[in-house]
């Protein structure tokens, strides 16, 4: 046996893990060691070994309960809402001799309520035990026995020798032994850890490498030494012992199990990624498995989020409470004022109890507090709770996850509601945040224009020229892209005069050459798999990159080869029509990218030896270096640029040098000696090119479109009718940033623009002495500066109805400084009355910073949306998080409340689903305030004609059954399908939306509304109902009792009370007539069967044919109808009176409408946009005026990911940093802001 | 871009069905009621409707008003109160010592003037003030299982303190039974008795179903204290009506109890001799006691309140369908004027 101890110690930090504490287990013979070696020894391939140790197995489970801890587990869940806790107090109480009611009357509700949630609950953990199930139960081969045996994944353990297939997941995290490719080498897919889509190379260690057959891996007989399971996901140290010798093994050799979340979706085929790529199988041995897995034990717990409105309904709760409790004074001080012994008939003389006990008054009044307490206990309404969580459950499971608007057929990706908690906060979002990059964008750069020679080529239009010609009023034509054309991702480029050797014909087709020459031969990208056009694949930095590539291989120059010296292009077309040739480059320098220089420099040598230098880069840089002559064409192509800006394109300059043999040599010299420098390598190589990259020709000019995701400008400009205000939050520099804001018509050149920089020359002179502290105070000092003189300039326009709409710009640095605690204010003054912020070069942690500071400074309703690792704080800072689904990774949409297909679905999420939440909510929680006020009150009321002695208006059964009965269901219909406009019409006026923000349908003024009714409702029942009984109420002369009083009085309360909700209603289906119809049937069912009997059990007999007496007189029947309309009159006066003189903006928009035919599905939607009344149509036409052409030219190029490509490649492990971007934003970069 | 925004989303449905075969496809499947699009009616309050509501309650109001306070107007009531006039004058100021004077004579005599004709049957009532039946101690103290069935008898122990006397349970036992009102009228008309008939006062399910035909009283009002009527001992609880209407207790601290039929028309401008005995205190509390001769209709005895409460909400739907009218063709608002929508009207403001 081995030496080593093990222990498993779970980390205390990981909440999710607590629950699956393993039991600190040590293998030593009778004596416990208090400190066993924080180590774990793993025998591969030898189950017998490992089985000493007691390893997890590799089944999962996420569940909640087991059966046995259910009830305890899930009633103490339970218990913990104050509703519930309330109820069951008053519960205890009612069992107390103080109670005028019999236990059952509160006992009913809340088991009814609990037995609800509890299987709600069950239902819940029941599919998470499904989904652990089909997890456990995914199939892989294991070797046994000298061969493959597919077994489930639970039955995996640590120590077994695994096969994955291509596309396969890892069960476990294993060690790779073993892989088909050459040395070793696995490709794996992590989008679903980290949200990048370039494939990762795992390599064996080189001992390994031959253990790929069954027979070989037979022989293999490891030990692996490593660290205990722990959430780091990008360290591992261990070694592996074999044949007597150690080896270190590295991150590299590991492959981790995927996400549970993601595994689920996997399951069900949602999700690619997370697996094998390029690679027929690997061999791997597994070293932690099930909740040991890195990943498991990396799970957050994703802390759950409560809506504003809840929060709200607290104080309304609250309200209630203190209602309750003057209520229960009042009633408690009139019981001591009233108990007297002069009423002989209550029998006061002696023995006594406290509570009628004349001669202590004070106890009287203590004890009555309590009598009445139960008494009014349905004042709090205990369903509420219940229906609320019911009602958004069927919301977000039936209508969010089931609409087909928000379904993205691409991806197959429906929308999904991962909590259900947040419905009606979609309802009030006033501030979003968002990502750029694959939120706004599809992060997926397509080749678009060119300019060559000062001509333009590419036949396609923007989104934005789509915009803006629509606005024109100009029927935009599809281009009809012909069947011919060369179409790939990342090329959507026509043009008839440059495609398959056109551009032969056209007059400049020599600076078309050098153009294609430059896109094949100037960049750093490289290629991978087969040598052939169709299915080589370019591995670049970045997408640009890669897009141009792209593009010279659509041009027909096919870069296919690099060698760390040359390049090998297979260039067509070029000698003659048709001819194809492979031509090698050889690559001299590669003067690279960063983004002080903005440019990337090759110089090449001809296989003729002609010398060539070529140069792409950002506009302002290259026209800084071109040699003189050639006006004309430099002013052109100035022009294509801001004309390409302008349409949202990234731009980029081509141009190229001739060199002299000589003067390259000489110049070659200094660049291999400050290339060999060890001290400022990197200004001395920047000032080393700078001396070559100078007199240069121009040959054009490149757009690639970062292509929006569809849809986002409308989208953005819809929303932004609504009243929301629109925040990026982007790790891209500011050039980009713009450039996607103008894009989005986020910023527009009407707006009044305030940019906070610190790209200015006194902060770079600055930071170029290098003392920090110095730096730090006068950016500090810079920034405080730029805020001020922008809030001065700002205020002017705030207070002003007609003035320009205000943006800001702020990158990163900036950001630094004015989020300290000084400044905070003065941003946040200024970025809440800007209808857009743009703040660039931040880091994953200042986007959490910036939301919360909005969330917590300016208590709004704020939504963050985005789809990488680097929003998962700013996700879950916001009130609501958003992921986008479908094609990165998994961790937004894990951190998410929701996750979407596509940015532009945030239009239906809130102005459909979201608006309708709020306002269905708002209805829902006013109704159970209403329904509960007036049906105590009828019982307050009653109190004061009783001697205040807290005696019951209604029989127990009423009581209980009144809430989660009889007016339980309509309710909950309301809440479901209550529909004021049709979801075209809701996005067709954004404005509406308004009256969520401003929370129009739940405040105080709202409930006091309310509140009047109750009360007026609650007098006329009693009172009415009184009036009723004072005398003979039929031809036999005999009078009512009590009891016959209160069944008259209950049926008035549950005909009206379910009336009341048909007259709130926008639309009445046929749900509607049956609940509302239902519930009054019910309780009619209810009263016949409850009086009609008598049983044996402990019940009043006062019931007893009281309704059939009741029914056998007129009066009944007469008073019936009385009753509900004089209680409703003032109701329906108030309703109409509120619609004709004060309507809401909804109602005037039903009223718009109403003549509309509501056709279902998506004919309906075209329908109704035909059908624009003169009015509007003018207004809209104001609205849309065509708005300025922007004057800005766009800029592509941010590749700084470079470095770690290479380094990755070469074998150097670079640690897949899923902060990727955070380390962008702090770099540092000097360019001239515009 | 009201324009682009429908399109785009019909566009996004059409493609997801020419997706829609694919193998393992998440697209949710249609239906009405996940798409939200269930058929439903919209009302809208448009001044047609808000007017035609006011009118169409006012039309059946009014009509039901005017026959319920026909019906009421119909019915002849006399009440007289007496608690006052039926204490001797050197009692007036100390009433309750009167009243619980064992020997004092409690006779009292009225006569009550028939003001119109009141044909049979007359109900005769007591009017009880400011007693309150309804009291929590009052309404639980009773035995509805001992009153129901012989054999649980002894069931007293809801009944407290009035259940048991000299320890002995008693039957009916609390505080109700106890304290049963117990004056007595006699009618005579031209000095010819009127009989009273004092059977079927009680609701019919009460006598067969609350009170058992085998439970007869016992140990009665033996206590220390008398709360009021004795019962005969040789009858069953479930004859005696007095009680039976008694113990269904009245919801109100004003309530008129049954105390017989009298089964003969009275002209008018009859005199009847009341001739009363005054036994029950209600004096200790104030409470105001009062004999009630009337006759009923179909809607029951003399009670204008349905009448007037159908004829005001009548009267005031009618008047709210006037002035609605007129506001609706002096200054209407046109439905769906959008130059009436927030945004329209501020443009710009918050």
């Amino acid at each position: 046996m081995s030496g080593w101890e093990t222990v498993n110690e779970p980390l205390k930090s990981q909440p999710g893990s607590s629950s699956r504490r393993t039991v600190s287990r040590t293998v030593t013979l009778g004596r416990v060691q208090p400190q066993a070696p924080a180590l774990r020894t793993i025998f591969c391939n030898d189950r017998e070994a490992n089985f000493a140790h007691r390893y997890k197995g590799n089944s999962i489970s996420t569940t909640k309960y087991n059966i046995f801890t259910f009830l305890p587990k899930g009633l103490y869940e339970q218990f913990r809402r104050v509703a519930n806790l309330y109820f069951l107090m008053v519960s205890i109480l009612s069992a107390t001799p103080y109670s005028p009611v019999h236990p059952v009357t509160n006992m009913v509700p809340l088991s009814l309520v609990l037995l609800f949630s509890l299987i709600k609950e069950a239902f819940e953990d029941w599919q998470r035990f499904q989904n652990d199930n089909a997890i456990n139960n995914t199939l892989v081969d294991v070797l046994q026995a000298q061969g493959w045996k597919t077994l489930q994944w639970r039955k995996l353990q640590v120590g077994d020798i695994i096969r994955v297939k291509q596309d396969g997941f890892f069960p476990a995290d294993i060690l790779l032994l073993a892989s088909t490719n050459a040395d070793g080498v696995c490709y794996i897919e992590t989008a679903n850890l980290d949200g990048e889509t370039n494939l990762k190379i795992r390599k064996a260690l080189e001992k390994t490498w031959d253990y790929l057959t069954p027979e070989k891996a037979c022989e293999f007989k490891g030990e692996v030494q490593c660290e205990q399971p722990n959430n780091s996901l990008y360290t591992f140290t261990g070694n592996l012992v074999i044949n007597n010798q150690t080896l270190p093994l590295s991150p590299n050799q590991i492959l981790l199990r995927v996400f549970s979340e993601c595994l689920s979706s996997i399951v069900s085929n949602v999700v690619k990624g997370c697996s094998l790529k390029n690679t027929d199988f690997i061999v791997g041995a597994v070293i932690f498995t099930g909740h040991e897995t890195k990943v498991m034990m990396n799970s957050m717990n994703v802390p759950s989020k409560r809506s504003t409105l809840e929060r709200r309904l607290d104080k309304l709760i609250l309200a209630l409470f203190s209602t309750l409790f003057s209520m229960c004074l009042l009633g408690a001080m009139g019981s001591g004022i009233f108990i007297d012994r002069k009423y002989f008939y209550l029998g006061l003389r002696q023995n006594v109890e406290d509570q009628f006990n004349p001669s202590k008054r004070f106890l009287v009044i203590i004890l009555t507090m309590l009598t009445l307490l139960t008494l009014y206990s349905t004042i709090i309404p205990i369903s509420l709770y219940v229906s609320i969580e019911t009602i958004k459950f069927i919301q977000s499971s039936q209508f969010i996850n089931k609409d087909l608007n928000m379904y993205h057929a691409e991806t197959n990706t429906p929308a999904s509601a991962r909590t259900s908690n947040l419905n009606e906060e979609l309802g009030q979002v006033e501030y979003i945040f968002s990502d750029k990059t694959g939120t706004l964008t599809r992060n997926l750069m397509e080749f678009f224009k060119c300019s060559i020679g000062g001509e333009i080529y590419g036949t396609g239009m923007t989104e934005i020229e789509k915009g803006v010609t629509e606005r024109k009023g100009i029927k935009v034509q599809e281009v009809q892209t012909s069947n011919d054309s060369v179409r790939e991702k990342g090329f959507n480029f026509y043009d008839g005069r440059l495609l398959r050797g056109a551009w032969r014909n056209e007059p400049n087709h020599d600076a078309c050459k050098e153009f294609f020459r430059c896109l094949a031969i100037c960049h750093t990208v490289l290629p991978e798999g087969d040598e052939s056009p169709a299915k080589i694949k370019y591995q670049a930095a970045s997408p640009d990159e890669a897009a141009l590539v792209l593009a010279a291989k659509n041009f027909g120059f096919f870069f296919y080869r690099r060698t760390p010296s040359m390049i090998y292009v297979r260039e067509s077309h070029v000698e003659r029509m048709g001819k194809t040739q492979d031509t090698s480059y050889e690559i001299l320098n590669v003067l690279e990218f960063n983004s002080t220089r903005k440019r990337q420099s090759v110089v090449c040598r001809y296989p003729d030896g002609r010398l060539v230098l070529y140069c792409k880069g950002a506009d302002t840089v290259i026209y800084e270096r071109l040699g003189s002559g050639n006006d004309a064409l430099n002013k052109a192509t100035r022009d294509h640029l801001e004309q390409f800006g302008s349409a949202g394109l990234r731009t980029l300059c081509l141009a190229y040098r001739d060199l002299a043999p000589d003067l390259y040599e000489s110049w070659n010299e200094k660049f291999i000696k400050a290339k060999s420098s060890l001290r400022d390598r990197e200004k001395k190589l920047d000032e080393v090119a700078e001396l070559i990259e100078k007199e240069l020709i121009l040959i054009g000019a490149t757009a690639i479109e970062d292509k929006l995701q569809e849809g986002v400008p409308s989208c953005i400009q819809t929303l932004s009718r609504a009243g929301i205000k629109f925040w990026v939050l982007t790790g891209d520099k500011m050039e980009t940033a713009i450039n996607i804001a103008y894009a989005c018509n986020l910023l527009n050149n009407e707006m009044k623009q305030f940019i906070i920089s610190s790209e200015t020359d006194a902060i770079r002179e600055v930071e170029e002495r290098g003392d920090q502290t110095e730096i730090a105070h006068f950016i500090k000092e810079d920034v405080r500066k730029q805020l001020k003189q922008s809030l001065d300039e700002a205020s002017q326009y705030f207070c002003a109805r007609s003035g320009p709409k205000l943006g800001l710009v702020i990158d990163g640095k900036c950001l630094t400084y004015a989020l300290d605690s000084s400044l905070r204010i003065m941003l946040l003054t200024l970025g809440l009355n800007c209808a857009s912020v743009v703040c660039c070069r931040v880091s994953p942690l200042q986007k959490a910073q910036v939301t919360s500071l909005v969330k917590k400074g300016a208590h709004k309703i704020t939504l963050s949306i985005g789809d990488g690792a680097n929003d998962v704080s700013m996700i879950q800072a916001a009130h609501i998080g958003i992921g986008i689904s479908g094609l990165e990774g998994m961790q937004a949409v894990m951190a998410s409340d929701f996750a979407i297909a596509q940015f532009r679905f945030l239009e239906d999420l809130l102005l459909v689903h979201g608006r309708w939440s709020y306002i269905r909510l708002c209805k829902v929680v006013m109704y159970f305030f209403y329904k509960n006020l007036a049906f105590t009150l009828t019982q307050f009321w009653f109190t004061f004609n009783t001697g205040f002695s807290g005696q019951r208006f209604y029989d127990d059964w009423f009581q209980s059954l009144y809430n989660v009965i009889f007016t339980a269901l309509p309710v909950i219909i309301v809440g479901l399908f209550d529909k004021d406009i049709s979801p075209p019409l809701s996005k067709k006026y954004p404005e509406l939306y308004k009256e969520g923000i401003r929370n129009k349908f739940f405040k105080w003024r709202v409930v006091a509304v309310w509140a009047f009714f109750s009360i007026y409702q609650s007098l006329v029942f009693f009172y009415f109902i009184s009036a009723f009984s004072s005398t003979s109420r039929d031809r036999s002369g005999k009078m009512f009792g009590l009891w016959d009083v209160s069944t008259m009085a209950f049926t008035c309360v549950v005909v009206t009370i379910n009336l009341r909700l048909l007259m709130m209603c926008n639309s009445i289906t046929r749900w509607h007539c049956i609940s509302v119809g239902g519930s009054i049937l019910v309780w009619f069912m209810f009263i016949f069967l409850y009086s009609g009997i008598t049983t044996p059990l402990d019940r009043n007999e006062n019931m007893y044919w009281v309704i059939y007496i009741l029914m056998s007189t007129p009066s009944f029947y007469v008073t019936l109808l009385l009753v509900p309309v004089a209680a409703l009159l003032v109701d329906f006066l108030y309703l109409c009176v509120q619609r004709w003189f004060f309507p809401y903006d909804y109602q005037i928009i039903q009223e718009m409408h109403k003549d509309d035919i509501h056709c279902t599905g998506p004919s309906g939607v075209v329908g109704s946009k035909q059908q624009l009344i003169a009015d509007e149509e003018r207004s809209n036409e104001i609205s849309q005026l065509p708005r300025e052409v922007s004057k800005h030219s766009g800029f592509a190029f941010d590749s700084p990911g470079y470095e770690s490509f290479f380094a990755s490649q070469s074998g150097k492990y670079v640690p897949p940093n899923a902060w990727d971007v955070a380390r962008r934003a702090s770099m540092r970069h000097k360019a001239t802001p515009k | 871009m009201s324009s682009n925004t429908p399109s785009s989303s019909a566009g996004g449905v059409g493609s997801a069905d020419s997706a829609a075969p694919r193998r393992n496809s998440k697209r949710p499947k249609y239906s009405k009621f996940t798409q939200q699009e269930l058929p439903a009616c919209k009302p809208i309050l448009t001044p047609r409707w808000v007017i035609s509501a006011f009118m169409l309650v006012s039309i059946v109001f009014i009509p039901i008003g005017v026959v319920s306070l026909f019906a009421s107007r119909d019915v002849v009531e006399i009440v007289d109160r007496y608690e006052t006039a039926c204490v001797p004058a050197n009692f007036r100021n100390d009433k309750v010592s009167f009243i619980q004077n064992e020997t004092t004579n409690k006779i009292c005599t009225r006569s009550l003037t028939v003001p119109k004709r009141m044909k049979q049957p007359i109900y005769v009532y007591y009017q009880l003030d400011n007693f309150y039946q309804n009291h929590r101690r009052y309404v639980k103290s009773r035995s509805d299982s001992q009153l129901k069935d012989n054999s649980s008898w002894d069931d007293v122990s809801s009944c407290k303190p009035e259940d048991d006397a000299n320890g002995m349970p008693i039957v009916p036992c609390g505080l109700i039974a106890w304290s049963l009102f117990n004056d007595t009228y006699n009618f005579s008309l031209n000095n010819q008795q009127l009989a009273v008939n004092k059977r079927g006062i009680s609701w019919k399910s009460d006598r067969d179903s609350k009170f058992g035909s085998d439970v007869f009283p016992r140990n009665f009002q033996n206590g220390t204290l008398i709360g009021g009527k004795r019962l005969d001992p040789n009858v069953s609880l479930s004859e005696q009506e007095d009680l039976i209407v008694w113990m269904r207790t009245a919801a109100l601290p004003t309530f008129r109890k049954l105390y017989g039929k009298i089964e003969r028309d009275l002209q008018p401008n009859e005199v009847i001799q009341v001739t009363l005995e005054n036994n029950y205190n209600t004096y200790s509390f104030n409470g105001k006691k009062r004999l009630v001769l009337s006759t009923t209709s179909w809607l029951g005895g003399k009670n204008d309140f349905l009448g007037i409460a159908y004829l005001t909400v009548g009267g005031l739907c009618f008047f709210l369908a006037l002035s609605f009218t007129v506001v609706y063709l002096v200054k209407p608002r046109r439905l769906g004027d959008p130059s009436y929508l927030s945004w329209n009207r501020n443009p710009g403001g918050h």
